[in-house]
């Protein structure tokens, strides 16, 4: 949609720019293709365009128009070469190295429309181009550049989630090859068998990697979070612990060890640590629950504060439903009937906000 | 040197203090049963028929009235690689055949299922689950089999033998059904039928999911839902299907479990329904024969996570001893067993971590479940058969096991502390029925494994005191089904149901721990109240409801 809307400014400036400029009849058919193209007739626009292009071979203009035609039907393969000869007519020309890079990238010659890209500072595609074309690193940083103007694009939101794990990917990847027997190396190769669920085989490679470096922050905690997905949490407890210990300021840490415990049903514990932890970092929704949870049927009034906190900060998360479930649970304990009855209506508005498909 | 000795001394008592504790004797042997050949064949096939992967019935009841559990066991059928339609899964082949073992004195068993009748549970039947009670109130228990196609009311003839009154009692159901229950929703004495339904699934509608070179049975989800059965008995040896008129029929769901209890007191039977990947139903009796479901509002639908749970089986029975019954039910992984509270008032509270469970589960595949006070100190503790529902569920993820040993889990003060269950055997668990299979006092367990013979957790016994109530309703339904019995503070509601696909001895345990006499209460179906008092401990009673 984007593109569309800046291509159609362009072009109805490029009209004006190429009936002053053009041969009188190629200026003519350049305007009965205009016309044609206004009307919805795109292959009579795409015939005119490439008979006034014939007449006026050194100029870019049909050339470009003619491209977009193509590319305003979808036939991105049919854009390219006239788009790749207006590029060499007008190497400076933004709009015809953005329609090119574009036309490229669709068609999967992501290297290829890098440069163009670039000229046309494009940087939400450039940043797609650069993620095909193994450049997460650079795809990162230009995605991110994309974002920052255009925050609620769910397509550059997407990309950017893929570059990054392309980014870290490689990294671990260097890592493996060039540091295959370090406390890194074994953590990186950890790290990719917990991502495609080799738990076991992860927890090893933890496990070599703190007996290398067992003062080393971070890997106590990642070797936690691998016993915490397969349910073993008096060993998450134990690496939380020793996380905890090296890290004493550290608020995830806290927030993991309080989570642990809370699952061993060690209430009055795991509300020390969760407790601990909103006070490393305040206000983080994720603790707030969690300590909401802990203190559900031993003291009802301290719960309902931080899951009404909760609501407040999330408002229609999913954690916000669940915060109304634990507080029809409070309220239904207390005989509050009524309250336990607006929060199940919650719980459900936010269900159906949340379960809603994509309009 | 006198500091030297000293520390020396702390330093050998530290490390009497550290040294391990022995562990206690596990409170199960895994004992053979002699005479017991059967094997669950649920023929798995590369087209990962959904069905394949759901049976294993168990039944202990005493059907021919000797004092002595017998075992009834549902076995699955033939499928063909592709299954088509009209499906047949070649149940005239004995290996094919339900069984029932009758016990000898001697505690060995004797296969009795052709001179029972029970042959041949009809080719189009793909065998899930089994109910038992004496519908008719003549003394001896009948048999109920759920399929994948249509289900079998066996009436027990009194003679060791049973006949098939499917037709004539008008129960046959159809679709897929598994877990079923008796128990007399509107109190009038005569036994009702409950009788959940899974998917609408067919073979035309199967499909896989997974990876090409790699498929697996797909969730759920995939499929339609179902909706649930209740026949209402006319007294007459026929059933009205009042599905639709009780309400009961409203609301499709994944019902695989189904267990039977009155929560709030009013003195009608509610029930709930173990649902796979939706919401949890509890059906609320509303005396009138209807029923309303409640199990959002009143906490029981969804984990304190406010997740759904993969439901698979459900005990309705009371782990606090606070003489309201609770629930238990089982699920798949990435979730824990599902605990909701009864706090009262009709209301739950999911209370999973506070139980222990977040310690317990998480990472297993749970089906059948029971809650009984299995070492007698006066909490029921729990029992889970295990095993992940995807044969090659290793291949997605190797933390998951399909072949899983039980979870048993003893219960202190209301928090549960897992044990050793006797046997570290993995197997595809899926049904488990739980009674006093030797008449020691001691309640045992046996369980059926897809591919595998039933195994027998002997509970070895131990010091404790007990008492086994046998209930004889005069004016309720002769089983007493949907009683509330108190002992020395403990509540059991008297029913066979519970478990998965399973049905349990009927009679009512209760550990007594150190004390050896007790007192009983019992609230009637029929509104009748009874106690009595100063009742020697360790001992099989019948007690039977009073006139009035």
């Amino acid at each position: 949609m984007i593109i569309q809307a800046i291509l159609l400014a362009y072009l109805l400036v490029q009209v004006q720019t190429a009936s002053g400029q053009s041969p009188s009849e190629a200026a003519k058919l350049l305007q009965s293709a205009t016309d044609a193209e206004t009307r919805g007739d795109l292959d009579q626009a795409i015939a005119d365009f490439r008979k006034a292009a014939e007449l006026t071979p050194s100029s870019p203009i049909a050339l470009l128009k003619l491209g977009d035609a193509y590319m305003r039907k979808h036939d991105y393969g049919a854009a390219i070469p006239p788009l790749k000869r207006a590029a060499e007519l007008s190497p400076d020309s933004q709009p015809v190295h953005q329609l090119l890079g574009y036309a490229l990238l669709s068609q999967g010659y992501a290297a290829e429309a890098i440069p163009h890209l670039e000229i046309a500072h494009e940087s939400g595609a450039l940043g797609i181009a650069q993620l095909q074309a193994d450049q997460p690193a650079e795809a990162v940083v230009n995605l991110r550049n994309a974002l920052a103007k255009s925050p609620d694009d769910p397509d550059l939101v997407y990309y950017l989630g893929r570059a990054a794990a392309a980014l870290s990917s490689e990294s671990n990847e260097r890592l493996l090859t060039r540091f295959p027997l370090t406390a890194r190396g074994h953590q990186a190769l950890g790290q990719s068998y917990y991502s495609t669920k080799m738990f076991s085989e992860a927890e090893e490679e933890y496990q070599k990697a703190i007996a290398l470096r067992p003062d080393l922050p971070g890997l106590h905690l990642e070797l936690g979070e691998i016993y915490a997905a397969i349910s073993q949490w008096t060993n998450a407890e134990e690496q939380f612990r020793h996380e905890s210990k090296l890290q004493p300021g550290n608020s995830e840490a806290a927030y993991r060890l309080g989570d642990a415990l809370l699952h061993q049903g060690k209430m009055k514990e795991a509300a020390e640590e969760l407790r601990r932890s909103d006070s490393l970092h305040p206000d983080m929704p994720e603790t707030l629950y969690a300590l909401g949870r802990a203190l559900v049927i031993s003291d009802p009034n301290g719960a309902e504060r931080l899951l009404d906190r909760v609501i407040a900060i999330e408002k229609q998360s999913p954690l916000a439903g669940q915060a109304y479930l634990q507080l029809a649970t409070s309220h239904r304990r207390q005989g509050k009937d009524k309250l336990a009855a607006h929060d199940i209506e919650e719980y459900k508005r936010i269900q159906s906000i949340t379960l809603k498909p994509e309009q | 040197m006198i500091r030297i000795c000293l520390l020396s001394l702390l330093l050998s008592l530290s490390a009497i203090a550290q040294s391990p504790k022995p562990s206690p004797e596990p409170q199960f042997n895994l004992t053979p049963l002699h005479g017991v050949d059967f094997v669950l064949r649920n023929s798995p096939t590369s087209r990962k028929y959904l069905i394949e992967t759901m049976p294993g019935g168990v039944a202990l009841l005493d059907y021919n009235g000797d004092g002595l559990l017998d075992i009834f066991l549902v076995n699955a059928g033939h499928v063909t690689d592709p299954l088509l339609s009209p499906a047949n899964f070649d149940r005239h082949n004995p290996s094919y055949w339900n069984r029932l073992y009758r016990q000898n004195k001697d505690g060995t068993f004797t296969d009795v299922t052709v001179q029972a009748g029970l042959q041949n549970a009809g080719d189009t039947n793909y065998g899930m689950g089994v109910a038992v009670g004496d519908y008719d109130n003549d003394g001896f228990p009948d048999i109920y089999v759920t399929n994948f196609g249509r289900n079998i009311l066996y009436h027990n003839n009194g003679d060791g033998t049973f006949t098939d009154v499917t037709s004539k009692a008008g129960v046959g159901a159809g679709g897929w059904s598994t877990s079923a229950g008796f128990f007399d929703y509107d109190n009038d004495g005569h036994l009702d039928l409950f009788v959940t339904r899974y998917l609408d699934w067919t073979p035309e509608k199967s499909k896989t999911c997974g990876r090409i070179a790699e498929p697996m049975y797909c969730p759920p989800g995939e499929f339609g839902s179902a909706t649930s059965i209740l026949y209402h008995n006319r007294g007459d040896g026929t059933f009205e299907d009042v599905s639709a008129a009780s309400g009961i029929s409203a609301k499709p769901g994944h019902g695989l479990g189904v267990a039977f209890a009155d929560y709030d007191g009013d003195g009608f039977t509610d029930v709930f329904v173990a649902n796979d990947a939706v919401e949890q139903f509890l059906w609320h009796n509303n005396g009138n024969g209807t029923f309303t479901e409640v199990a959002l509002d009143s906490g029981a639908a969804l984990s304190s996570a406010g997740r759904k749970l993969s439901g698979m089986g459900v005990v309705f029975q009371d782990y606090d001893n606070d003489g309201l019954p609770d629930l238990i039910v089982t699920q798949l992984p990435h979730g824990l067993y599902g605990v909701f509270h009864n706090d009262g008032k009709g209301s739950f509270s999911a209370q999973e971590l506070e139980a222990g469970f977040g310690a317990l589960s998480g990472n297993s595949s749970g089906w059948g479940v029971g809650l009984e006070d299995f070492d007698n100190d006066g909490w029921k503790d729990v029992f889970i058969v295990q095993g992940h529902v995807f044969d090659n569920v290793n291949l997605y993820d190797n933390s998951l096991k399909y072949h899983e040993p039980p979870l048993f889990a003893l219960n202190r003060s209301g928090h549960f502390s897992k044990a050793d269950p006797g046997s570290d055997l993995p197997v595809a668990g899926r049904g488990a029925a739980f009674g006093d299979v030797n008449n020691d006092g001691w309640v045992d367990v046996i369980t059926a494994s897809l591919g595998e013979r039933p195994q027998f957790f002997s509970n070895r016994g131990g010091k404790s005191h007990w008492l086994t109530i046998t209930l004889r309703g005069k004016r309720s339904n002769r089983d007493g089904y949907g009683a509330r019995v108190q002992v020395n503070g403990q509540v059991r509601f008297a029913t066979a149901s519970g478990s998965y696909l399973s049905s349990n001895d009927k009679r009512l345990h209760f550990g007594l721990g150190s004390a050896d006499s007790c007192d009983v209460d019992i609230r009637w179906p029929s509104g009748i109240r009874q106690k009595l008092r100063g009742i020697k401990a360790d001992q099989f009673m019948t007690i039977e409801e009073l006139e009035q």
